[in-house]
């Protein structure tokens, strides 16, 4: 029992002893990763006056605009699916991403006090943002299904893809919440680069248009964004316009994972002395 | 058995200096980036070991080390240099309610608070009743925590952090808030924790709550380990170091000051030195000063404070009606109080010297010198009121138990 529970404390390094410990501080405190999301949520709609609504109030907004511009100033091939659902189910995964990253950038810097004075593995603060924004996009997964009756989109039977799409994105805004979160802490730059960093970003992933836009030549540097991966066969899986991009998907896959082994491992060094300059 | 062990410990801060950036936005990143710093070691190569169900406290000037200490026993942040062992869980109550969200109501946030000192949910659902009861708060539980008083806050915190049953608590300054009958209650759960075979870790300025709580007593002095010992002779110790060093010469104490003073003693109306001070009592200041040169219109100040830097009163040469022109040399100042008015407790000492004819002071001692106040314990309140009681129609008298 003693042993099991023996702790030893040293300088910050990078070896295998040092992130092990990491783990099982995190699994030893999964019950504050749970209420800490949870309050997350009752917290940012507890005294807005629309609720949940602004859940799906940013999607939808978006959704409207580029129909307008996409679909009646100019027109965007879409094989043939109605625009508003064509965007929309790109906006979902993207929405997801954007808000993620945005607000957990700054979710160290934002609870200085805590920081400070209470120990508690440190990632807990960027993942309850990212929690928070899977409970807005499940959210607004019930609109999209609204949205896919009204316009008759039949649902497909590559519909299970959404399952591994998700979980790719959810590892990539895993892993830029931590990097950018621990950044942010030194160089309050990261938050103000945030809107701008995500605007760039939204153009740079199939979003207001489809992979088959992008011109051949370039798709392989294209999908090294693990955002087209995800974009692109989110909408596939739902709409069903055309196959699974594989290439595409583990394309995505692979960056997601890698960097989330190397920021983790950044996150945990920065983590020993975050205290000390926050 | 080892229950904490510090191994040559060390814990180095770097102060980024001050230097402007140079011009350029390059220059600017470059900066930032590698800043030039100069190092300040917090805490030295410290070590010592704390056995299973001892209560250790750890007593030391500001900036002696003693919050560094308890950062780096509650992981908060790394040392720089050496091993610290922990065995077993570990409860930090370092102002508790600075995890509370206040938005939240009292119930959840014992929960987020639980969380944070590393509970599992069930194990608070199983302690939520005792913990509400504790704190005295069953009304107010499902009210958010912003319409809180601070004391109330106070309260919630210990009272999670009191129930949290760790194998090892460390506490920092939180009996210095809330009422003194809640102070009693922490001190009495803290001692039933202690009896329970808890180790106890305190850390404090309380001299009095070190005394009767600890068995053993760490003193750190500028980052390093002074001593080890019992309580009496660590606090002996502490209030050695805070003494003047009545030997300083003045040339070398006063650099360019025309005087200055040299030590404070605290004595009987009778001139017995004395180590505390007797509540409501006559007692004598005792200022000792030097001066290199003839000073004219001289002023003398003592400034009594309580250890959390609220002054208390100050007593000063020209209430006394005069100004005083010294002659090169030194003398002394008695200050004769015929009723010290300081309930029990330690309290710090400035002194200040002034002459009528410039706004800046000649010499200024923050902090010099720490003082005990003893009697009987007040329980409410800041001061200590001398009284005298009548009661009519005279009742029958019942003696004191």
């Amino acid at each position: 029992m003693a042993s099991s529970s023996a702790k030893i404390i040293r300088p910050p390094a990078f070896t295998l002893r040092f992130f092990a410990r990491g783990i099982s501080d995190l699994a030893a405190y999964r019950d504050l990763l749970f209420s800490l999301s949870q309050h997350r949520v009752r917290v940012r709609y507890k005294q807005s006056a629309l609720g949940m609504a602004w859940a799906v109030l940013q999607p939808l907004a978006m959704m409207f605009i580029y129909t307008i511009l996409f679909s009646v100033f100019t027109r965007v091939p879409t094989a043939g699916i109605p625009y508003p659902v064509f965007v929309f189910c790109a906006l979902l995964p993207w929405t997801f991403f954007s808000t993620a990253v945005a607000n957990a950038a700054g979710s160290l810097t934002g609870h200085r006090e805590l920081i400070a004075k209470v120990f508690f593995p440190r990632e807990i603060l960027p993942f309850t943002y990212v929690f928070a924004a899977v409970f807005d996009l499940l959210i607004a997964g019930v609109i999209l299904a609204g949205m896919m009756v009204y316009y008759g989109v039949a649902l497909q039977p590559q519909l299970f893809w959404v399952l591994p799409v998700l979980l790719v994105a959810l590892v990539f805004a895993v892993s830029l919440s931590l990097l950018f979160s621990s950044l942010q802490v030194r160089f309050r730059d990261i938050s103000l680069a945030m809107p701008l960093l995500m605007q760039l970003w939204m153009f740079a992933s199939p979003v207001v248009y489809s992979l088959d836009a992008v011109p051949e030549r370039y798709r392989g540097w294209y999908v090294l964004n693990p955002m087209a991966g995800v974009v692109e066969n989110f909408r596939r899986a739902i709409v069903g316009q055309a196959p699974i991009d594989i290439p595409s998907l583990a394309s995505a896959a692979a960056v997601s994972v890698t960097l989330l082994l190397a920021s983790y491992l950044l996150f945990k060094h920065q983590e020993a002395t975050m205290a000390d300059i926050i | 058995m080892i229950d904490l062990a510090f191994l040559n410990v060390s814990k180095r801060y770097r102060i980024p200096s001050e230097t402007a950036p140079p011009p350029g936005l390059l220059g600017r990143l470059r900066h930032r980036v590698a800043r030039p710093s100069t190092d300040f070691w917090a805490v030295r190569d410290v070590s010592f070991e704390i056995s299973k169900g001892e209560s250790v406290g750890v007593i030391g000037h500001n900036g002696a080390g003693k919050s560094t200490m308890l950062k780096l026993l509650s992981s908060i942040t790394a040392p720089t240099q050496g091993e610290i062992h922990v065995n077993g869980r570990i409860a930090a109550l370092l102002e508790v309610g600075s995890g509370f969200h206040p938005e939240l109501t009292g119930r959840e946030n014992v929960y987020l608070g639980g969380a944070l000192l590393g509970m599992r949910r069930a194990e608070i659902t199983s302690k939520l009743d005792r913990i509400v009861e504790f704190a005295g708060m069953s009304r107010f539980i499902d009210v958010p925590v912003k319409r809180y008083s601070s004391g109330m806050y106070v309260r919630l915190g210990f009272s999670m952090a009191a129930h949290l049953e760790p194998d090892i608590l460390l506490l920092d300054e939180v009996l210095a808030v809330g009422d003194a009958s809640f102070q009693d209650k922490c001190l009495g759960r803290i001692e039933q924790l202690r009896n329970s075979g808890i180790t106890i870790v305190f850390i404090s300025h309380d001299l009095m709550a070190v005394q009767r709580l600890c068995s053993r007593v760490l003193l750190m002095q500028q980052g390093q380990l002074a001593g080890s010992g019992t309580a009496e002779e660590m606090i002996h110790r502490y209030h050695e170091i805070s003494r003047f060093q009545n030997t300083r010469s003045v040339e070398r104490d006063i650099t360019g000051a025309r005087a200055a003073s040299t030590g404070i003693e605290f004595l009987s109306p009778a001139g017995d030195s004395l180590t505390a001070l007797p509540s409501g009592g006559p007692v004598l200041f005792r200022l000792k000063y030097e001066t290199r040169e003839a000073v004219a219109k001289v002023r003398f100040l003592v400034v009594v404070q309580s250890l959390d830097d609220v002054v208390q009163f100050t007593l000063d040469s020209r209430l006394a009606g005069r100004l005083y022109d010294l002659p090169a040399g030194g003398g002394e100042v008695d200050f004769h109080i015929d009723s010290l008015p300081l309930r029990d407790g330690f309290y710090r000492i400035d002194t200040v010297l002034y002459t009528e004819y410039e706004a800046e002071a000649l010499d200024y001692q923050p902090r010099c010198a720490t003082v005990q106040v003893q009697g009987e314990r007040v329980r409410e309140g800041l001061y200590y009121v001398p009284q005298r009681v009548d009661v009519r129609p005279v009742p029958v008298v019942s003696s004191r138990s």
